[in-house]
Parts: structure tokens; C-alpha cells; sequence
């Protein structure tokens, strides 16, 4: 059952905190544009089906893809929305090749799409909107407003990655510094990528240490800004990807477990999990993904990773956790410049999420930098061969993963 | 949060865009009536009355919920029998909130911890007690419950946590 | 394509305003989907789910219930459209051989929110949604006048499919209480409010409570869960364009590419006497009758002189349809389940005989812009 899976692909559209140039539709339709100039040998009438999200409480508009269904070049053809939050991109991504390895009659080449425009609407609400459900609960319960408000704001995402710094950074005895040592060396690699946000080149350690504070130990110099932009990658199958480009990407591990919620808990219950930064869902996902892609020893067989860290606590975490270092010696690897552009083992070089964030498609940029890394169309591509890469994308209340690993060569036999 | 705030002293590439028409708008659809059940909460709010503390264990994992559950997640079954716990418990995790007064403009530093009582497996957001120095906060530090003066049968008899004195050995190995 | 079965499903009863929180209510569906079929928690491998954040209040809504829908430590994702889209996710991930038990879950709580007004949400934000002109109700209101001068019908007999449909629902006991109408007729309808000319409130499906879930496995273990699996043989979805005025609104052009796709697959070419039974999902009366022409099961202009009682020449609803209770995000869900409990026989009460196959559909966007349909086919 199932087939080879490959990705053609991948476009971007260009990434601002406010792109006040363009209605969403036309977004869509500028990543999609770039996707297909990749691919110059189909056109958008030769594309079976379209895989759509986004996190749509940001903009105001409900299921947004009957709207851009034009726009999209999606007019009389099938069409599915998938959407998980903050991990939407990679859910969207997964999606995308399920389609294709299911092998229904005359679904052959998708198009995957994700996006969001951030400055159409009120970001710190629809972020904190996750939990009200669960916070008029314990408002029921006795819990006063004003220290519901206390928990509030050190909810949403900054506050469950704050968690996250505190018991990492006890663990692992990392220090405020290699925080910004890794903030640096994103943004100087952002200021490579044509795409990305926040382009920095000049950045140093002393600068992102000398802002305030906003939530224990996350400075405002360390965090994601809030973009608008979207994403586009094309998947199909081995015989048609061939014909599509030279190096075709092979989609050889894909998995997205989810665990219990974290801090706040569902119907105001607390959470299991009580070391926010343990990740037995991140754990779990890689072992299943890594697992379908035939990789046992990941530090040696993987040679380019993204992950998805807003926060640069959470790159640090990730790179253990996912299995690519060794436990508390992650912070030791960027001071030694194992994980830079011409390192061992390159990590983000495109910004990651610390310099581009738009919610719905940061998870979905994540592998399709990777993807064309392999194929060495990337912007800020690698100076050696990549043939393993992983991208990975995380959301959710904590407890949202997903995770692709690609190679240039299949490792399933499929009859 | 304010972008002047956050990159007064970074100087980052900007490409400006071509502003087109805009159509700002709102709309107000009416409130949203969040329905749950909070039956499976009320031996724990008796029990609180009188102020002892009850939690939820799940008959076939054996984990035990506080505050208690609904359904248990790795069983998919609903927990049923009540287990009595201990006033003690530790700090799972902890951070602290810079939260600036609209009016007077000054920050303010509100700790918040999660607290897991001893004898149940998970563990939930609450406060210290206001008037201790919180920066020697840790993971781990070990802490009872301090009951507040007319008990309501909420969550809120636990009116914050008081620190305990740690007997710990490697006290000085774990502190940071 | 490979053979994947449907092996086990659940749904609660459909209220109004229900007396509990959604988490148990999706608890009781996936838990009585496992039990129907016989299964336990840890046989999971995958769960695809179908809420919408608009209507649940909250973003991200598949990540608090993780736990009630039996995803903990399992492949999960969420599909943001009707129930029977996330069948279809449910669908390509057994078909791709990575995982052996799919189950899908759906559904939403009407009550905490006006049902009608937050499909303003789904308008554009630029030209439609300011003059409020366009909305789900009004647009209602277009396609069946523009139905009704096209072939010259009558109100009247649009009307008879809504007094059908409700009459199908007294036998039918999981359905919506107020949709239950055993003595309802034609002049009841035509005069009861109207919504938006000429559409009356009889003639709308209501929005309710409830949440329904089922299970799909590949061949070799279907047959090993139980004796009566039900086969699915061909899927169709497809997408209009959004403007209304660039659609021919008499007739369902993406009910119609669907059937096409999902009849090729299953190699039925004419689903008048192949197909025994329909279960359709409506949300007005007139959009029966469009689709069961645009299927090619009735001529264009004569869908209301078709027989489709339960003991006529072409059944279609028998549970009462979406006319019969609506909880969004579930609907064509259910209308799987109910084709499904056609073909095993287990309909109590509303069973057509001799049925061995059957297509039922889902639709989400004004008008219905995007349909799905499916084929489903017992063992002799």
C-alpha cells in the first residue's frame, strides 16, 4: 500500500511586519508564483489538488480558502484545509504528502499552501484566546480575575517558553550569553535569505543583552517578531518528479504525536507533564519519523536540520531532544561553531523562526528550506552536499510536533 | 508589545511596501457561552471546605489527578476514587511575569510558580507568598499550602504557598 | 485502489442545548465508536479531528482535546471543514500503508454562540461582508429562485422534500427533538417565518449539539474486526469558485465534478439503478433535489418528481438528513454513519431493504461550493 513521495519545489513570497501591499489572496498567489518558477515544466492547470491553511483567528475571516479559491488557480478542482495552530505549516506539509502516497485515482501532483497576515488583526488576542475556555472554568472555581490575569500574561507563547528556559537552563547550566550567542548567528543568517524578516547583519552579543526583560529569562531582544508572508511547496510522484527538476527530494519519514497540555491543563485540570521541557511527544515523533526514514545514529546521518524555535532556549532544547546531540551540550556546539554555515552539522541557516514568524507558514518553511538545500537551490545554501535534512515544527499548547525527514535517495521499497 | 521598545538599539534591513486601500473595520457577533461540567469537581470543593485536599486516580494507570480530571487521557477511561494528599509539595517550574501598570507606567515582577502536591502526578499555576524574596526561587524547592481565612469551597482557600526549609543533601549542587 | 473499510462507529444524540461540556460529549462518541467496534485505546494509531475555531470560541482547537478523543500519544492532526473531509484525511493515511486504525472524530456545540451570524466570518472582508448583502441564508434565498425560474417549479414542491425529510426523522432516534415533526404538512412549511425569500424557517437545517466519530482500517485487519465491514469504493470532492455571480446557481457544478471522480473510481456508470439508497447532505430543501440532478440520478428540472420515500424508486435520506438536526462540523459525518448502518442493516426503524450500495456526501461554503462524496458497498 502507498507510493514514493517527492517534493518539486519550493516558493516563498517576501516577509515583512507588514505587507501592506497586498490583500491576502494576492500573498498566496505570490508564493505560488515563486513555487512554480522553480518548476518550470507544469503550469498551475496541471496540479491535481491543493492542500490550504492557516491559523485563522488572526485575520478575521473563517475558512479563508473558499474566498481565494481563484486566486489559488484552485477554480473546479479538489481541495482540503488542514489546520493545528502553531504547527499548521508542517500539518499542511504532512497533509500534502499524504495525498500524493495514498495513491487515489487521479491525484498525482499536489500543492501544498501556507500562510497568515498577521497585521490584519490583533496578534495578542488571538493568541491568548487558546485557553479562555479553560480560564472561566477556574474563574468558577474561585479564582479571582485579577490573578487570572497574572497567569494570563505569562501564558500564551512567551510564557510556556519562559517554562520551558527555566528548568532547561538549570539543567544544562547554559547562561544568558549563549542565548544571544545563538539570537546573533540567526539573524546574521536571515540577513542572507531574501525572504526573511528581521535582516540583521551587524548584530552582536552586548546589543541583545542590553534590552529589558519581558518574562524571566527571555530579554525583548531575544524574541520572534510577528510577520506576514506565505509559503508553497509541490509534491507528486518519483516518475513525474523526474521530469520536474534535477534532484528530486525524497520524503522518506513523517510524524506528528501529540501529548497531554502542558502548565494550564484542559478543563482547568493542571498538566502531567511536569518538566515542560522533557518533550515526550518531540521524543516519540523523531523515533517514529527517523524510524520510516531508516536512520539510526542521526548525529552522523543527517546533514542539515531546521527546527522550529521562536525562542533560543527552545533551539537549544530541540537539537537534544530531536537526537542530534548529546543531553546539556548543546549550547557547548554553537560556541564551537559546529552548527554555523560551514560547520559539522548547519542548523537554521536560513533565520529559523527567531527572524520570520508568520504563525500559519513558519512550520511549513521549515522543510521546504530543507528540501532545497537538497536540491542547492536554497538562498543561503550550505557550501557541501546535503543528502538528509529534517524539518520540524512545534505548537500547540505544548504538546503539537510534527516532523519531516527528506533524502535524495527513497528508503522504502514500495511493490 | 511596542516595536520601539524592542529595537531602539538594533538597526535592522526594512524594505518599505506601497500602501493600498484599506478597509478597517469590526464586528461584534455577540458573547460566547463556554459550556463545561464541573460536577467531577465537587467532592474536591467539599473536601476544600473543610479545608483537606482530595485528588482523582485513574483505577488503571494509577496516576492521580489534582485538580481532578475528567477523563484520563492514556486510558481513555473516567477516573474514579478519591485518594487523600498531603499539605507539602514541590516547585515544578517557575517564571516571572514583568507586568507593566498602564496608568502609572512602572513594572511590576509577579512570580508564578507551578506547584505539584506530594502524592499526585500533575501539577498547576499558582502563587508564593507575596512578602518572601522570590529570586532564590529553584526547581524543586519544597512547599506547603497556607489555607486562607473563610473557606469557599474554591481553589482559592489555597491562598499561596508558603517556602518550607529544604533538608536536602546536595542543596547547593541543585540552587542556581 | 486499495480496499479500506469503515469498522466501527458512534454518535451522540443531537440536542439543542445539550447539558454537557463538549469534552465528555467526545468522549462518549469516540469512546462508543472503540467499544461498537470492539477495540481498546492502545489499538490507536492515528486521529484526524473536524472542529473549526470560530465555532468552539477558541484558537487551536484540536489541542485541548487531545486527551477526550484518544490522541494521546498518537499521529494527530485536524481537518478545519465538514466531518466527511476529515474521513478523507482518515482515508489517505491507511491508504499509505503507515498506519492500521484511522479513527475520525467531528462536531460542534450551537448553542454557545448565534449559529447564523458567525458565518459572516466566511464572507469577503472587503466587498461582501461591509454591506452584509451576502450571507449564508440570503444566498439561500438566490439559488432557489434561481432554480425555480429556470425549470418553472413551485415552491410547493420544494416544500414536500422538507415534510418528507422531517416525517423520515420521528422514526429516527438519535435525531434533533424540535426537527421531529410527525404530523407536519405543505401549508405548515410554506407558512412558517420566513429566512430570506423564498426560503422559510421549515426549509433550514438547525443548527445543534453533537459529535460523532468512526474507524477505518485496511483490508487485512478489517476483516479480522469484525464480520460486516463496509467498503469504501470511490471518493469525489471538488471546489467551486467563491463569487456568486460567477456561478450557474440552478445547478451544483461541484456536485457534479465530485460524482463524477467518485463514480469512475467505483465503475458505476449509472447511479439511478446501481446506487440503492442516498444520504445527502442539505442544508435548505432545495439543495436535495439540485444534487440529486447533478449526480445524474434524476433529470435537470425533474428532481421532484422523483420518488425518494423509504419504500420509493430512489430513497433519499431516510434518517431525515441534515433537516433532521445539523451540528456543524459533523453533519456529513453523520450522513456516512447512516449509509453505513443502511448497508449493515441496523437501521431500527427507517431501513430500506436489500441496500448493498450506497453514496452519502459532505459540503462546507455558501451555496455549497465545496462538495465531497463517497461510495460505500457492503459484502454480499
Amino acid at each position: 500500500m502507498g507510493r514514493q513521495v517527492c517534493i518539486a519545489s519550493a516558493g516563498f513570497s517576501e516577509h515583512a511586519s507588514k505587507r501592506s501591499d497586498v490583500s491576502m489572496p494576492e500573498l498566496v498567489s505570490e508564493a505560488i508564483k515563486d513555487c512554480l518558477k522553480n518548476a518550470p515544466s507544469i503550469e498551475i492547470n496541471d496540479i491535481d489538488m491543493f492542500v490550504n491553511g492557516n491559523m485563522p483567528a488572526f485575520e478575521g475571516a473563517n475558512i479563508p480558502e473558499l474566498w481565494m479559491t481563484d486566486w489559488m488557480g484552485a477554480r473546479n478542482k479538489p481541495l482540503m484545509r488542514v489546520t493545528t495552530g502553531g504547527t499548521t505549516g508542517g500539518s499542511v506539509a504532512i497533509a500534502g504528502y499524504y495525498s500524493v502516497a495514498s495513491g487515489l485515482p487521479g491525484v498525482d501532483t499536489v500543492l501544498a499552501i501556507a500562510f497568515e497576515q498577521q497585521s490584519q488583526g490583533d496578534t495578542a488576542t488571538g493568541l491568548a484566546s487558546v485557553a479562555y475556555g479553560e480560564i472561566s472554568v477556574l474563574n468558577s472555581l474561585g479564582i479571582p480575575y485579577d490573578q487570572l490575569t497574572l497567569l494570563f500574561s505569562a501564558g500564551a507563547a512567551i510564557g510556556v517558553a519562559s517554562y520551558q528556559a527555566t528548568n532547561y537552563m538549570r539543567k544544562s547550566k547554559t547562561t544568558e550569553e549563549d542565548l544571544a550567542r545563538v539570537v546573533v548567528q540567526n539573524r546574521h543568517n536571515a540577513a542572507k535569505t531574501w525572504w526573511a524578516h528581521l535582516k540583521m547583519p551587524n548584530l552582536t552579543i552586548e546589543e541583545v543583552l542590553d534590552t529589558p526583560y519581558i518574562s524571566y529569562p527571555l530579554r525583548y531582544g531575544m524574541v520572534c517578531p510577528a510577520s506576514d508572508g506565505a509559503c508553497a511547496m509541490l509534491f507528486t510522484t518519483e516518475e513525474k518528479a523526474k521530469d520536474m527538476c534535477d534532484i528530486p527530494v525524497y520524503v522518506n519519514g513523517v510524524g506528528s504525536i501529540a501529548t497531554e497540555t502542558g502548565i494550564l491543563g484542559y478543563c482547568g485540570s493542571g498538566s502531567g507533564q511536569l518538566d515542560p521541557s522533557e518533550q515526550l511527544g518531540a521524543q516519540k515523533t523523531s523515533d517514529v519519523a527517523f524510524q520510516q526514514a531508516g536512520i539510526s545514529f542521526p548525529r552522523k546521518e543527517i546533514d542539515y536540520a531546521e527546527v522550529y524555535s521562536p525562542f533560543p532556549n527552545q533551539e537549544l532544547m530541540w537539537v537534544e531532544k530531536l537526537g542530534l546531540f548529546e543531553e546539556n551540550t548543546a549550547s557547548e556546539m554553537y560556541e564551537t561553531g559546529v552548527t554555523a554555515l560551514n560547520g559539522e552539522l548547519p542548523i537554521n541557516c536560513s533565520g529559523g523562526v527567531n527572524s520570520t514568524n508568520a504563525i500559519g507558514a513558519s512550520a511549513m518553511e521549515r522543510p521546504a528550506v530543507a528540501a532545497l538545500q537538497i536540491m542547492g537551490k536554497a538562498s543561503n545554501q550550505v557550501p557541501e552536499t546535503v543528502h538528509t535534512s529534517l524539518g520540524h515544527g512545534w505548537g500547540g499548547y505544548i504538546n503539537l510536533i510534527t516532523m519531516m525527514v527528506m533524502a535524495d535517495e527513497p528508503a522504502r521499497k514500495f511493490k | 508589545m511596542s516595536k520601539l521598545t524592542r529595537r531602539k538599539s538594533m538597526e535592522y534591513i526594512k524594505k518599505e511596501y506601497v500602501r493600498t486601500r484599506t478597509m478597517p473595520a469590526s464586528w461584534y457577533l455577540s458573547s460566547y457561552k463556554f459550556k463545561y461540567n464541573i460536577t467531577h469537581m465537587e467532592p474536591m470543593r467539599e473536601k476544600l471546605k473543610q479545608k483537606k485536599l482530595v485528588g482523582l486516580q485513574c483505577s488503571s494507570c494509577n496516576r492521580v489527578f489534582f485538580p481532578p480530571r475528567i477523563v484520563c487521557g492514556k486510558c481513555m477511561v473516567k477516573p474514579d476514587r478519591w485518594v487523600d494528599l498531603r499539605e507539602t509539595g514541590r516547585v515544578a517550574t517557575f517564571t516571572i511575569a514583568y507586568i507593566k501598570d498602564p496608568e502609572t507606567g512602572e513594572v511590576q515582577e509577579r512570580p508564578i510558580v507551578c506547584a505539584q502536591l506530594d502524592g499526585s502526578d500533575t501539577s498547576y499555576p499558582t502563587q508564593l507568598n507575596p512578602d518572601i524574596e522570590f529570586k532564590d526561587t529553584y526547581v524543586g524547592m519544597p512547599i506547603k499550602v497556607h489555607w486562607a481565612e473563610n473557606s469557599e469551597g474554591g481553589l482559592m482557600d489555597i491562598q499561596y504557598y508558603d517556602v518550607t526549609e529544604d533538608k536536602a543533601q546536595d542543596l547547593e549542587l541543585r540552587k542556581d | 485502489m486499495e480496499k479500506v473499510a469503515i469498522v466501527g462507529y458512534n454518535q451522540v444524540k443531537l440536542y439543542s442545548d445539550a447539558n454537557y461540556g463538549r469534552y465528555e460529549m467526545i468522549f462518549e462518541a469516540v469512546r462508543g465508536a472503540l467499544d461498537n467496534a470492539g477495540l481498546k485505546k492502545k489499538d490507536i494509531t492515528t486521529v484526524v479531528s473536524a472542529t473549526n475555531d470560530y465555532y468552539d470560541g477558541r484558537t487551536i482547537s484540536n489541542s485541548l482535546t487531545v486527551e477526550p478523543g484518544g490522541g494521546y500519544l498518537a499521529d494527530e492532526s485536524k481537518v478545519e471543514m465538514d466531518g466527511a473531509h476529515a474521513v478523507l484525511y482518515g482515508l489517505m493515511r491507511v491508504l499509505s500503508g503507515n498506519h492500521k486504525l484511522a479513527v475520525v472524530w467531528g462536531g460542534s456545540m450551537a448553542s454557545s454562540y448565534p449559529a447564523h451570524t458567525v458565518h459572516l466570518y466566511e464572507t469577503d472582508p472587503t466587498w461582501e461582508r461591509p454591506i452584509t448583502y451576502v450571507s449564508d441564508i440570503t444566498s439561500a434565498g438566490f439559488q432557489m429562485r434561481a432554480y425555480m425560474e429556470k425549470y418553472g417549479i413551485s415552491a410547493e414542491e420544494i416544500a414536500k422534500t422538507a415534510v418528507k425529510n422531517r416525517k423520515n426523522a420521528v422514526n429516527n432516534p438519535l435525531a434533533l427533538a424540535e426537527a421531529q415533526n410527525p404530523n407536519i404538512t405543505l401549508k405548515d412549511v410554506l407558512e412558517s417565518d420566513i429566512y430570506s425569500d423564498p426560503v422559510t424557517e421549515l426549509m433550514v437545517a438547525q443548527p445543534c449539539d453533537g459529535v460523532a466519530a468512526l474507524l477505518l482500517a485496511p483490508e487485512k485487519q478489517a476483516k479480522k474486526i469484525t464480520d460486516n465491514p463496509v467498503w469504501i469504493t470511490g471518493v469525489g470532492l471538488s471546489q467551486e469558485t467563491y463569487y456568486l455571480g460567477d456561478r450557474d446557481l440552478s445547478t451544483s457544478k461541484s456536485m457534479e465534478l465530485a460524482g463524477k471522480m467518485a463514480f469512475q473510481a467505483a465503475g458505476i456508470n449509472d447511479p439511478n439503478t446501481q446506487i440503492d439508497v442516498a444520504e445527502l447532505y442539505e442544508a435548505f430543501a432545495h439543495e436535495e433535489l439540485i444534487f440529486i440532478e447533478s449526480l445524474g440520478i434524476a433529470e435537470k428540472g425533474k428532481g421532484a418528481d422523483l420518488n425518494a420515500e423509504i419504500g420509493g424508486d430512489f430513497p433519499v435520506n431516510p434518517s431525515g438528513g441534515a433537516l433532521g438536526g445539523n451540528p456543524l462540523c459533523a453533519t456529513g459525518l453523520i450522513r456516512i454513519i447512516e449509509a453505513v448502518k443502511q448497508i449493515r442493516g441496523e437501521a431500527k426503524g427507517y431501513q430500506v431493504k436489500n441496500v448493498n450500495k450506497a453514496i452519502a456526501s459532505g459540503q462546507i461554503g455558501m451555496c455549497s461550493q465545496n462538495n465531497i462524496l463517497y461510495v460505500l458497498e457492503g459484502d454480499n
